[in-house]
C-alpha cells in the first residue's frame, strides 16, 4: 500500500503548552483517515502541520513527497482544505465564491459536477452569510474539492450539522474517496469515526494513544462490557467478582467491564441465582469508540 | 492573473453591496467641504480661493480614509474571520490579494474624488486642475505611498477594533496637523515642524500646488518624500504580511 503522508516524531509547542508530542503515523492512498480526540487534544494542530501552515518544532512530515511548510505553494495545488473556523467573505454569493476559487487553479476544475452533486444550483445567488450551517459546510467542501485534490483535509467536517445533514456529509466524503481522493479528517464525534473512517488515530493531550481501524480498536478488550438490569445487586458484590475491572450503575442498568467476560458472566448469573435476585436484558457489548475513549481517559487519571 | 482580476472585481462589487456604508463613505468628504465652505467661502488664503485650498486637500484626505478604513480595517477583519487563512491553503499569492484590494481602493477613492471635484465646481466655482497630468501623477504616487502604509500599520492590529483605533488615530493626527482642515500658518512653529513628519502634508502640498500653481516637476522634494514612503511601506507591508494571528 502506498503512503501519501508520512509523519515521524512530530512535536509542536505553544509557549509552555505541548500541543503535539512525538506523534508518528502514515496515511495510505485512497483511505479515509480520522484523527480523533476530545476538544483541545491537538487534532487541529496536527492537521495544520500536514497542510504546511504550521511549522513543526521537531520531527518530519512528508505529504505527497513534499515537505509541507517548505513547498506550500506546490502542495496547495494538490491538496484541498476545509477549515474548522474560517469563512469566506460574508457578502460573497455562492456562484462568485465558486468562480473565484476556480480561478486559483490552473488545472481543469469540477465546478459543475460539484454544484450538481451538492445540490447547490438553487443557492447560487445566495450570499454566504445567509446560508445555514449545513449549506456553508457544503460550499466550503465544494471550494476545497474544486481542483480534484489528491488529498482532502477536513477539520471537523460535520460540526454543527444536524444528524440528517451529517449523514449526507458522510456519503459525500465516501463518494470523494471512491473517486480516488485520500481524505484526512478530524472529529470529536466518535460515531463519525466509527462509521466513516477506514483507520483512526486517537490522540489526546497531544499524544497518539491508538492507531488502527475502528473495528480492530473495538476488538481490544478494553472497551468490552457486560450490561444487564437487576434490582438487587450491589456495587460491592460486583467489583469483587473474578475479572471485573470497573462497574457503572445507572438507574438499575449495570455496566461491568471485565478482562474475562465469560468468567465474570458466569459469576454474575450464579450469584443472582443463589440469592434469588432478578436478572434481565443481559448482553455482551463490544462498546463504542466513545467507551474506549472514556476507558483510556480514566486509565490516564489513575496513572 | 485571472485570479487577481476575479478577486479585484468581486471585492469592488461587494463594497457596493453594502448600501449604507457606500452612502456614508461618499457623503462624508462632501459634507466636510460643505461645512468648511459655510465658514470660509469668499476668503482667500495665500492667493488661493476657498475651493482651491480645500477641495484638493480633501481629495488627499480621502486617500487616507480609503487606505485605512476601506483597505486596512477590512483586511484586518479578513484576517480575524479566517478569510485570509482560507486563501493560505490555495495557490493564491499574497501580492495578488494586496493588488486586488488596491484596485478596489483606487476605484472607491476615484469615485469620491470626482464627487468632491464636481461638488466644488458646482458650489464654489472650482476650476479643473491647471496641471491635470501632474495632479493625476500626484494621486498615483500618493496611493502607492498610502495603501501599503495603511496595510502595514493595520496589520499590526490583532482585531478590527484595534485596527479601527489605529486608523482613527492616524486619520485625526493627519487631519489636524497636515493643513487639510486648518491652515498651518495658524499653528505654533513646533506643530508646523510636526506636520512635515506626516505623509499627508506632502500629499496636500502637491495637490494644492499642481491644482493651481505649477507642474509636479517644481515639487521634486515633496514627490521624492512620497516615493520614498511608497518604497519603504511596500517592503514593510509585503515583508510582514500575515495570513492569520496564530
Amino acid at each position: 500500500m502506498k503512503n501519501v503522508i508520512k509523519v515521524e516524531n512530530l512535536s509542536k509547542s505553544y509557549g509552555d503548552i505541548k500541543a503535539v508530542k512525538d506523534v508518528s503515523f502514515s496515511v495510505h492512498e485512497g483511505e479515509i483517515f480520522g484523527v480523533i480526540g476530545p476538544n483541545g487534544a491537538g487534532k487541529t494542530t496536527t492537521l495544520e502541520m500536514l497542510e504546511g501552515i504550521i511549522k513543526p518544532d521537531k520531527g518530519n512530515v512528508n505529504v505527497l513527497g513534499l515537505i509541507p511548510c517548505q513547498s506550500l505553494r506546490e502542495l496547495n495545488k494538490r491538496i484541498g482544505v476545509q477549515f474548522q473556523a474560517t469563512s469566506i467573505q460574508k457578502k460573497m454569493k455562492v456562484k462568485e465564491a465558486l468562480a473565484l476559487f476556480s480561478s486559483f487553479y490552473k488545472q481543469e476544475n469540477q465546478k459543475d459536477y460539484l454544484v450538481e452533486l451538492l445540490g447547490l444550483e438553487d443557492k447560487m445567488e445566495v450570499k454566504f452569510d445567509d446560508l445555514s450551517g449545513g449549506w456553508k459546510q457544503r460550499l466550503t467542501l465544494a471550494l476545497a474539492t474544486l481542483h480534484r485534490p489528491e488529498i482532502l483535509f477536513l477539520d471537523e467536517p460535520s460540526m454543527g450539522l444536524d444528524p440528517h445533514a451529517r449523514r449526507e456529509m458522510w456519503s459525500l466524503i465516501r463518494l470523494l474517496r471512491e473517486q480516488g481522493c485520500t481524505v484526512v479528517l478530524t472529529t470529536h464525534y466518535m460515531e463519525e469515526a466509527e462509521k466513516l473512517c477506514d483507520r483512526v488515530a486517537m490522540i489526546y493531550s497531544g499524544e497518539l494513544k491508538a492507531l488502527n481501524s475502528p473495528r480492530d480498536l473495538l476488538n481490544e478488550v478494553a472497551a468490552h462490557y457486560l450490561t444487564f438490569e437487576s434490582d438487587g445487586l450491589g456495587y460491592e458484590q460486583l467489583i469483587g467478582l473474578p475479572g471485573v475491572i470497573r462497574v457503572e450503575i445507572e438507574e438499575g442498568v449495570y455496566k461491568v467491564y471485565s478482562d474475562n467476560q465469560q468468567k465474570t458472566a458466569y459469576h454474575i448469573f450464579s450469584s443472582c441465582e443463589s440469592k434469588g435476585l432478578s436478572l434481565s436484558n443481559f448482553r455482551f457489548e463490544t462498546g463504542s469508540l466513545d467507551d474506549l475513549f472514556v476507558h483510556y481517559l480514566e486509565k490516564e487519571k489513575i496513572v | 492573473m485571472n485570479a487577481v482580476i476575479q478577486l479585484a472585481g468581486l471585492e469592488t462589487k461587494m463594497f457596493f453591496r453594502d448600501r449604507l456604508s457606500t452612502f456614508w463613505t461618499f457623503l462624508f468628504p462632501v459634507t466636510m467641504i460643505w461645512l468648511f465652505g459655510s465658514m470660509f467661502v469668499g476668503e482667500t488664503m495665500n492667493g488661493q480661493t476657498f475651493a482651491e485650498m480645500f477641495v484638493p486637500s480633501w481629495i488627499g484626505v480621502n486617500i487616507v480614509t480609503t487606505s485605512f478604513f476601506t483597505l486596512g480595517t477590512v483586511l484586518t477583519g479578513y484576517r480575524e474571520t479566517g478569510v485570509l487563512r482560507r486563501y493560505q491553503s490555495t495557490p493564491l499569492q499574497p501580492w495578488k490579494i494586496l493588488a486586488a484590494h488596491a484596485f478596489q481602493g483606487t476605484v472607491i477613492f476615484g469615485i469620491s474624488a470626482v464627487l468632491l471635484m464636481v461638488f466644488g465646481m458646482m458650489m464654489y466655482d472650482l476650476r479643473l486642475p491647471e496641471f491635470i497630468g501632474s495632479t493625476l501623477l500626484v494621486l498615483l504616487i500618493s496611493i502607492l505611498a498610502f495603501f501599503p502604509f495603511a496595510l502595514f500599520l493595520t496589520s499590526l492590529a490583532k482585531n478590527t477594533q484595534t485596527a479601527a483605533a489605529i486608523s482613527t488615530l492616524f486619520l485625526n493626527l493627519m487631519l489636524f496637523l497636515s493643513g487639510a482642515t486648518f491652515p498651518l500658518e495658524m499653528m505654533p512653529t513646533v506643530l508646523q515642524y510636526v506636520a512635515k513628519v506626516l505623509p499627508l502634508y506632502y500629499v496636500i502640498q502637491l495637490m494644492r500646488g499642481t491644482w493651481t500653481e505649477a507642474p509636479i516637476t517644481e515639487y521634486g522634494f515633496e514627490a521624492g518624500v512620497l516615493i520614498g514612503i511608497a518604497v519603504v511601506s511596500t517592503i514593510l507591508a509585503s515583508r510582514f504580511f500575515r495570513w492569520s494571528d496564530k
